[in-house]
């Protein structure tokens, strides 16, 4: 009873005693309540300290532009940056462009290739009797200078470049047999005689400075030797100044605009040639002239369409109407000077299973010429695939007559490879003297 | 829970302990990586090629490569579908690729037979001697002090990879033309691969030996890269000083024989003389070369035994060095290691000169005031990848040849109207007397070019 009511007693005296149990508890709750804020505040801390020091670290030492998922930006922005210099070096834009227009002949004015020269006979032969040492003859044969070339800026397309390195490599092989030198021209020498009017200027300045040359045989770039071993036959030109590859017949009778062709000829160093060029220049200079004249060669020539006046036509047109000139210039067609490469690249297989390099005709060409095909340019008269397998096999064709001495030919026309037909030997030399078309017989001239 | 095991006070020292461990740890971490970072660790490599490696394989995964240091592409514009391409005009269509057609397979080697470059001559100077008597219209002299010599370049019979690589190829060979015909020297250029085992540097072992062996006449073979551009027009090499050696090419003694360096001396342009010696040398450069296995491990050798070369399969110019630097009893007193003047200049100190050349010098030293050689190594414009930026290179070489094509000009008076220019302008007005007018440098009819008179 006693216990009982001590125990109520205790349970009475118990409120009193929660007070300060409960105080307590808050207390505690409150403490264990901070601790947890505490800790969280901590978390939260050590969370941001890490993420910065993270991205910091990171930027250090890679950086944050490779972070960008797209690291094609940095090759996009090489591949343009390529392009717009490749799109610089293929225009024809100069750092030296004048912004001014380029004057152009008036039809009043006359234009003139150069300064009128008189005597270049007399002048030439006084210059090479004083220079013994620098003779026009070289061991019986006369000196020949071949001129080509080609515009000084790419193609439009790089295989126009690529056809005229291996037409180049093509005219170093026949010239370097037949000791002839080369100049490669890639400078517009006279602004108002361009495109394929150049060849004047070039041709009257090479003969003014080289008085040692004897001809000068301007070649187009679209033209490949195909016969190695002929020779030009140029005992046959004694009484000639200008030699060039043409129908006498289409020329007089029919008076056609391809009764010559000026893609290869050679043309003496003498007066007389200067005179010839003065005589021809003046369809050249571009704008209205060339314009004007264009239409009077439409008109006269056979078979021309309309366009501006260029140097093959006018040089027939002049033929024509000045004929005195004709006495001098040598039509010539015995041998393919130049070769309408239509009517001979197919015929390829069929010349090397009949016939022998030397012949220089129909049965064996001596220049193929791919008139028509311009690979330089965008767009050629003929399908490409017509044409740019045609000049492989052409280029092939000849390259084979030059490898011969080595103990090679190539895979077929069309191949880039190369095999040997002939082993290799510890006596090289029997087969220098047969086969080296210098030292051979082999030359022949008609 | 701990409060259980250690008691509330313990606990919370334990808690205080762990936070603290984790802080230091975090700290020591950090520490690490930042001094890795800034330092590198060595072997355990840095974060840059930790991220590089991560990128490869997530590129493998994608299917995409590591981008290279220069991309030299032509992103195809949108032309439109025209006619097929058996019939079209347009050369910009047209995939030059498909015109090759090889009409017989490669000829199969033998694995197990070792590589030669051909038969083993042992008596080519008696050989040659008798034939130079036997044909007196072909010397080997053209003049007392002038040899025949016979300038040898090519590149690949397919177009280049780069749109405008033959294009730098055309003028490279002009501007060589340009130099040969006014000092005489004959040009062979090649386009063709006379052996499939020796490709790429290596190509022109079996052609200088095929050449010398076929051209007994030529008394010098002169190789050069098509890479290399004339910028001396009027220099004459001095062949009066080489008389007595056989192989001539840009370098320095100290750097070949004592550093054994692998960019010692310079194959990029030399001259080697047409006789036994000379076959002899090329039998011994030759092994390295086949390509596969044997040039891997030439080339690891070269690694290890050079100076500074990096690791790549076997060139010829660190097999040169080697040869010379290790059998230097048997080569070295007919070689001769030319740097007096360019030869070989490597062009990226020269051609920033230019401008500078012009005013304070003229041409006819050959050496650093106007070099005779401006060689660019490394642009290799007829590919895809070089390892210099496009724009430097082309334009550079651009300048180079303008600088070289500027003397060629002047003899018919006329000059680029700057060395980034592809006009020309006059230098000097028309004359009715042409004859009288000389050209500066005497290019034009040139002393050294001078045919013997014979007396009669």
């Amino acid at each position: 009873m006693g216990q009982e009511r001590a125990q109520k007693r205790g349970s009475a005296t118990l409120p009193t005693s929660t007070a300060p149990t409960a105080v307590s508890r808050t207390a505690r709750t409150l403490r264990a309540g901070n601790r947890q804020i505490h800790k969280t505040l901590n978390n939260i801390k050590i969370t941001i300290l890490c993420g910065l020091v993270t991205i910091l670290v990171l930027r250090g030492t890679i950086g944050f532009s490779s972070l960008s998922p797209d690291t094609d930006l940095e090759n996009q922005a090489i591949i343009e940056e390529t392009n717009r210099i490749l799109a610089e070096i293929r225009s024809d834009k100069d750092p030296e462009d004048d912004n001014q227009n380029q004057p152009t002949t008036n039809l009043n004015d006359t234009y003139t290739l150069g300064v009128k020269i008189s005597n270049w006979d007399h002048k030439r032969s006084l210059w090479l009797t004083r220079n013994q040492d620098f003779p026009n003859i070289v061991n019986g044969k006369a000196r020949i200078l071949l001129v080509t070339g080609s515009p000084p800026n790419p193609c439009d397309n790089a295989i126009g470049d690529h056809y005229l390195l291996k037409s180049i490599k093509n005219k170093i092989d026949y010239c370097r047999i037949h000791g002839i030198e080369i100049v490669y021209n890639m400078a517009h020498l006279d602004k108002e005689l361009s495109g394929y009017w150049a060849k004047l200027p070039l041709i009257r300045r090479l003969m003014l400075s080289h008085p040692e040359v004897e001809w000068i045989w301007w070649m187009d770039s679209d033209a490949l030797f195909t016969d190695m071993v002929f020779k030009v036959p140029l005992s046959k030109y004694k009484d000639h100044n200008l030699v060039i590859h043409g129908y006498p017949d289409l020329l007089f009778d029919q008076k056609s605009w391809i009764a010559l062709n000026t893609g290869s000829f050679l043309f003496r160093n003498c007066q007389w040639s200067l005179d010839l060029l003065d005589d021809w220049a003046p369809m050249g200079p571009k704008g209205p002239v060339r314009e004007e004249a264009g239409k009077i060669l439409t008109a006269s020539l056979k078979g021309r369409p309309a366009f501006e006046a260029d140097d093959q036509s006018a040089l027939i047109y002049l033929l024509i109407t000045k004929s005195e000139w004709m006495s001098k210039v040598f039509v010539e067609n015995s041998y393919f000077l130049h070769g309408y490469w239509a009517g001979l690249v197919d015929r390829y297989e069929e010349m090397m299973e009949k016939y022998h390099p030397g012949l220089g005709d129909e049965r064996w060409p001596f220049v193929t010429h791919f008139v028509g095909c311009k690979p330089c340019g965008s767009y050629g008269d003929y399908p490409v695939q017509r044409c740019l397998s045609s000049m492989e096999r052409a280029f092939n064709f000849a390259d084979n007559q030059v490898l011969k001495l080595y103990g090679f030919r190539h895979r077929g026309l069309l191949s880039p490879k190369i095999k040997r037909i002939r082993n290799e030997t510890v006596t090289p030399l029997q087969y220098v003297d047969r086969f080296d078309i210098r030292h051979s017989g082999q030359a022949t001239s008609n | 829970m701990l409060d259980r095991v250690f008691g509330p006070r313990r606990a919370r020292q334990f808690h205080r302990l762990l936070h603290n461990g984790k802080i230091t740890l975090l700290c020591l971490v950090l520490t690490i990586v930042v001094l890795r970072g800034n330092l590198g660790a060595g072997k355990f490599g840095t974060p840059e090629q930790d991220f590089k490696e991560i990128r490869e394989t997530f590129y493998q995964y994608r299917g995409k490569r590591a981008e290279p240091r220069r991309v030299l592409e032509e992103i195809q514009t949108t032309t439109e579908q025209t006619t097929s391409s058996s019939s079209t005009n347009n050369y910009a269509e047209f995939d030059i690729n498909k015109l090759f057609v090889d009409e017989e397979d490669d000829v199969k080697k033998n694995p197990n037979e070792p590589y030669s470059i051909g038969p083993k001559i042992s008596d080519w100077d008696e050989q040659r001697g008798e034939w130079l008597k036997q044909n007196p219209n072909f010397p080997n002299f053209v003049n007392p002090n002038k040899p025949r010599v016979l300038l040898v370049t090519g590149s690949s019979p397919k177009p280049c990879e780069n749109p405008v690589g033959d294009h730098y190829l055309l003028k490279s060979i002009k501007n060589k033309i340009d130099y040969c015909r006014i000092h005489g020297i004959e040009i062979f250029y090649n386009m063709a691969l006379l052996d499939a085992e020796m490709a790429g540097f290596w190509a022109k072992l079996p052609l200088i030996r095929k050449l010398l062996l076929s051209h007994p006449e030529v008394e010098f073979l002169w190789w050069m890269d098509s890479d290399a551009m004339f910028t001396d027009m009027a220099f004459e090499l001095p062949w009066e000083r080489y008389k007595d050696r056989n192989l001539v090419m840009h370098g320095w003694n100290e750097m070949v024989y004592d550093e054994k360096n692998w960019i010692g001396l310079n194959t990029g342009s030399f001259l080697l003389r047409n006789c036994q010696w000379s076959l002899d040398l090329i039998d011994v450069w030759a092994p390295m070369g086949p390509k596969g296995k044997i040039r891997e491990e030439a080339g690891k050798v070269l690694t290890r035994e050079l100076k500074d070369r990096p690791v790549f399969e076997a060139d010829d110019q660190s097999a040169m060095v080697w040869i010379l630097a290790s059998q230097k009893e048997r080569w070295a007193d007919k070689v001769y290691l030319e740097n007096h003047y360019y030869l070989h200049g490597y062009w990226g100190i020269l051609v920033d000169r230019y401008e500078e050349m012009i005013a304070s010098y003229h041409p006819g030293f050959g050496d650093h005031r106007w070099p005779l050689v401006t060689h660019f190594v490394g642009c290799k414009p007829c590919g895809k990848f070089g390892d210099y930026p496009v724009e430097r290179c082309l334009k550079q070489m651009d300048r180079a040849f303008n600088f070289g094509d500027n003397q060629i000009l002047q003899m018919y008076g006329f000059t680029h109207k700057s060395l980034a220019s592809r006009r020309v302008k006059r230098t000097r007005n028309d004359s009715s007397n042409p004859l009288e007018v000389k050209d500066e440098l005497g290019l034009l009819h040139p002393a050294y070019k001078a045919v013997k008179v014979p007396s009669s």
